[in-house]
């Protein structure tokens, strides 16, 4: 089949100029990504296992000294940059994977299924985020794919808005109906003219929320429900450093909880200088 | 007065199918649970006696310990619910959750309300300093938000632990009140309690207390508000009637209060938004301060794998944030008469 | 007398004169009222130059003792009465608060002027204690219109006061102005897009283009004989309404990019006239009798470029 119209929305990669800020967020991002990527040559110690005296302070040895059983916090910290990158990269995913498609169907069908998605993702909007991931990650038990799928839940609803809203009012354009005149089966619509028109949507939900991926991980793991004990995990090792603290043992918990608030503020710069840049053009155009 | 009425009516009744489809939603989320719970709760080598009764209690079998099936389960779920009967703990003695809850309510409430005081005196006072004054200014507030917005409660609240409990030792490291100080019931609240009974020892001690928890919340949630402040001030700064109020000679320090009285619907209408934000940043405050709430109740719950108890909380919340919503969107169609559709 | 420079001419209003400032959108006109009280919102700002009120410099004068002559000294009116006051205060309280500003009355004293400066334009007592949105477009200029006359102003700024309006309120709310310009002996700049207005109500007219002022002078003379092309097509374009189906007339082209202005005579790319030297040189300022103009053709002295 031949189309005569072109979506003209498209923009399959949005370019995006980052501001200061954003490159400044991008920056600590990018740190993270680099321990995650070189941590065996970064690190001399195995993150699992007791390699130096318990509760050993920083030192030439131990950089950032050790925790109760003697493992290495740097090694740890290291590793632990693995551990969450995973978890949120993979929670994205599935987030995207259900949201994106249900919201593009949603959107694109109307009637009375799409009232009832629109009802069952509000109600997990409304609920508050870190109480259901708490919830979820309570009945599937510790793991990697556990946590992320109970992180990706929360999101899921996210997604699903923008996209919907989105197809909602591009459905509408002028070329849509065209494509539509002229005999286009509604799944061609859906994935040559809509779904590439919703990907900046897209782009931004992911850069907003992406930091607040990161800190429900962390609260997860403060509260035992991410990976089990001995994988180095920076809410964990928060939480297992804090019965120290008041005894003065303060690198226990100073770099995991540091760690965390990097990569938050970074991915929070990108998404403010993203959407700010989004807004802009809008405006513009 | 009638078009109020009527979405006073309208909201009410939406309420209720949220709050089911909610209950529901945590049903089916505990029941996906892989595996035995039961052999998850006492493990594998636990009496067969013991894991009957575990397994009635979750509701999981009947009297006579044959399977209930799943709508029937669901069913029972929902009517105990609507009978208030938020179902009984597993390990702490069979107490009824709804007991547990209320018992650590006033805690969680009274923390969330300090924290609350704390963002908008904060964000409301640097948002709008912003905003005001623009260029730099503006900036630093938006790079603030930003990073108070991202900063994660534990580690801020240990941090704070650090410094003035364990270095200076000037405030408590954690707990509501000096153990013995602890002001007669009347509200459930402290801080409140021990005015109304004149106990001015229990009122330093909850105070000294307090400071911290509600500062590490406060901090963390006044991003939202500094945001919302200063780009509504900025907003309207913009507008015409504050460049004809200075062509009038307004002097400065009343455009001010002008200004901030305009942008008051929008802090406002952000101020409701954040009330989830406040609770779930109240359990991570209170697991931090080891603050005697529904978030350390919750907390220490999973730990021990009391599922009844962390299901029941967990609908609690559900059902306390629905009704919030409904409080503040009734509250705004009083406000605003534009909000009335 | 109150005058200002702008580029490069000289411009002035003389008390119970009404001059007629006269551009397209963006021409700047509306930047040129706001610099006289140096309300130019940031990142705009007022490069050099001279304003002279009662003898003194306003672009001189620190902020405190500016802000004295604005609304007491010099009042003014912009284009949308609604988005001008305050949404959530009740108009008297707007314009008590301005007389407690500049004056040293009490709450009481101030209502009482208060009252008086509305009924003077025509709104009852009783509305005193309305809100903005519950009055109409016509009676909330005329509260804008108050609030800047009540104090008895020298120089009153009245920019695009009856774009917002139908046209009788419109009619009614110029009626207005020129009973308070004669009344009060107050100066008025009025800046419209409206040349058929200015040429009907205000003593003399300026013609501003792409931010240059390109003709002054009396209101009958301009509309009689226009020296500038720009002027001449604007006075063309203005519809007649005795003679009906004739062809509407406008200007081709477009204002220019005021970032990026075109060298020469800022009118050029669209002047019928245009001539070689146009693009290059910007025009000197040409004086005779009581008028202005800028304009290559007159070059060689008015006479010769009829």
């Amino acid at each position: 089949m031949m189309y005569t119209f072109r979506p003209i929305l498209v923009k399959l990669v949005p370019k995006v100029r980052l501001s200061i800020l954003g490159w400044a967020g991008a920056g600590m991002v990018a740190l993270t990504v680099f321990l995650a990527i070189f941590a065996p040559l970064l690190t001399p110690y195995d993150p699992t296992k007791a390699v130096g005296p318990s509760l050993q302070p920083p030192c030439w040895e131990y950089p950032l000294g050790t925790n109760k059983i003697g493992q290495d916090m740097w090694s740890r910290i290291v590793y632990g940059a693995r551990t969450i990158l995973i978890v949120v990269l993979l929670s994205t995913v599935i987030s995207m994977l259900i949201g994106v498609p249900l919201g593009l169907i949603s959107g694109y069908a109307g009637g009375l299924l799409d009232r009832i998605l629109s009802m069952i993702m509000d109600a997990i909007y409304a609920f508050p985020s870190l109480i259901l991931a708490i919830a979820m990650a309570a009945a599937l038990g510790p793991g990697i794919l556990n946590t992320a799928i109970s992180i990706a839940i929360v999101y899921v609803p996210t997604y699903f808005r923008m996209v919907r809203g989105q197809t909602l009012s591009i459905k509408e354009q002028l070329y849509v109906e065209a494509a539509r005149a002229i005999g286009a089966n509604h799944t061609a619509i859906l994935i040559s003219y809509i779904f590439p028109n919703v990907i900046s949507i897209i782009t931004v939900v992911f850069t907003l929320s992406v930091a607040d991926v990161v800190l429900t991980e962390a609260a997860l793991s403060f509260f035992g429900l991410s990976v089990p004990a001995p994988t180095p995990d920076w809410g964990f090792d928060l939480k297992a450093g804090h019965p120290y603290l008041l005894s003065g043992y303060w690198w226990l918990v100073t770099f995991p909880g540091l760690m965390i608030m990097i990569l938050a503020v970074g991915f929070t710069f990108i998404g403010e200088s993203v959407a700010e840049y989004f807004q802009a053009r809008e405006v513009r155009t | 007065m009638t078009s109020l009425k009527v979405f006073v009516i309208a909201r009410l009744l939406l309420v209720i199918p949220t709050i089911l489809l909610l209950v529901s939603l945590v049903f089916f989320i505990m029941r996906v649970m892989p595996g035995d719970p039961v052999i998850a709760i006492v493990g594998m080598k636990a009496p067969p006696e013991r894991i009957l009764e575990l397994r009635k209690a979750l509701g999981l079998v009947d009297e006579s310990g044959n399977p209930i099936p799943l709508p029937i389960q669901y069913f029972n779920y929902l009517a105990n619910l609507f009978r208030g009967d938020f179902g009984r703990s597993l390990i702490w003695g069979k107490r009824p959750v709804l007991v547990e809850i209320m018992e650590h309510l006033p805690a969680t409430i009274e923390l969330a309300m300090a924290g609350f005081l704390v963002s908008i005196i904060l964000g409301v006072t640097l948002g709008t300093i912003g905003g005001w004054k623009g260029g730099k200014m503006s900036s630093a507030v938006k790079i603030y938000s930003a990073i108070t917005y991202a900063l994660f409660i534990p580690w801020i609240g240990m941090m704070l632990q650090l410094l003035f409990a364990v270095w200076l030792k000037v405030l408590p490291v954690g707990g509501r009140i000096d153990p013995g100080l602890e002001p007669p019931m009347i509200t459930g609240l402290y801080l409140l309690d021990s005015i109304l009974t004149g106990r001015w020892d229990s009122f330093v001690s909850a105070l000294r207390h307090i400071i911290l928890p509600s500062l590490t919340l406060g901090l963390v949630i006044s991003g939202v508000f500094s945001r919302v402040a200063r780009t509504s001030v900025e907003e309207i700064m913009r507008q015409d009637f504050v460049i004809a109020a200075r062509a009038r000679g307004i002097p400065e320090h009343r455009l001010v209060v002008h200004i901030l009285r305009n942008a008051f619907i929008p802090i406002m209408t952000m101020m409701g938004l954040q009330l989830a934000l406040l609770m779930t940043g109240a359990i991570l405050t209170e697991t931090t301060f080891s603050w005697p709430g529904m978030g350390t109740s919750l907390f220490e719950r999973i730990e021990y794998r009391d599922y009844t108890t962390v299901q029941g909380t967990v609908v609690f919340f559900a059902i306390i944030i629905s009704v919030i919503n409904l409080v503040v969107d009734i509250l705004y169609a009083y406000i605003d008469p534009r909000i009335r559709y | 007398m109150v005058s200002f420079e702008l580029l490069i001419m000289y411009l002035s209003i003389n008390r119970g004169e009404l001059l007629g400032l006269v551009g397209e959108s963006g021409s700047g006109k509306s930047s040129l009222g706001l610099s006289i009280v140096r309300l130019i919102p940031p990142p705009g700002r007022i490069v050099d130059g001279e304003i002279t009120f009662r003898g003194m410099n306003l672009l001189k004068l620190p902020e405190k003792e500016l802000r004295n002559i604005r609304g007491k000294h010099i009042g003014m009116i912009f284009q949308d009465p609604l988005t001008s006051l305050d949404p959530l205060r009740k108009i008297g309280d707007q314009l008590v608060e301005t007389i407690i500003v500049h004056t040293r009355v009490n709450e009481e004293e101030a209502k009482e002027i208060a009252l008086r400066a509305l009924e003077r334009v025509g709104i009852a007592p009783d509305r005193f204690d309305d809100y903005p949105h519950q009055l109409s477009g016509g009676m909330r200029q005329r509260v804008m219109i108050a609030m800047a006359t009540m104090l008895n102003p020298d120089l009153l700024i009245a920019d695009e006061p009856t774009t917002a309006l139908d046209v009788i309120v419109q009619s009614r709310i110029m009626d207005l102005l020129s009973d308070l310009k004669k009344s009060m002996k107050m100066a008025i700049l009025l800046i419209t897009h409206d040349l058929a207005l200015v040429i009907e109500r205000s003593d003399r007219v300026a013609v501003m283009y792409a931010g240059e002022l390109c003709e002054v002078g009396p209101s009958e003379v301009i509309s009689q004989e226009p020296l500038h092309p720009y002027t001449q097509l604007l006075l063309e374009s203005i519809p007649d309404i005795e003679k009906p189906r004739t062809k509407l007339v406008y200007i081709p082209g477009n204002p220019p990019d005021m970032r990026n202005p075109p060298t020469g005579c800022r009118f050029w790319p669209r002047c019928p006239k245009v001539m070689d030297v146009c693009k290059r040189i910007s025009p000197r300022s040409l004086e005779l009798d009581d008028r202005f103009v800028r304009c290559h053709l007159y070059n060689g002295g008015l006479e010769c470029g009829k």
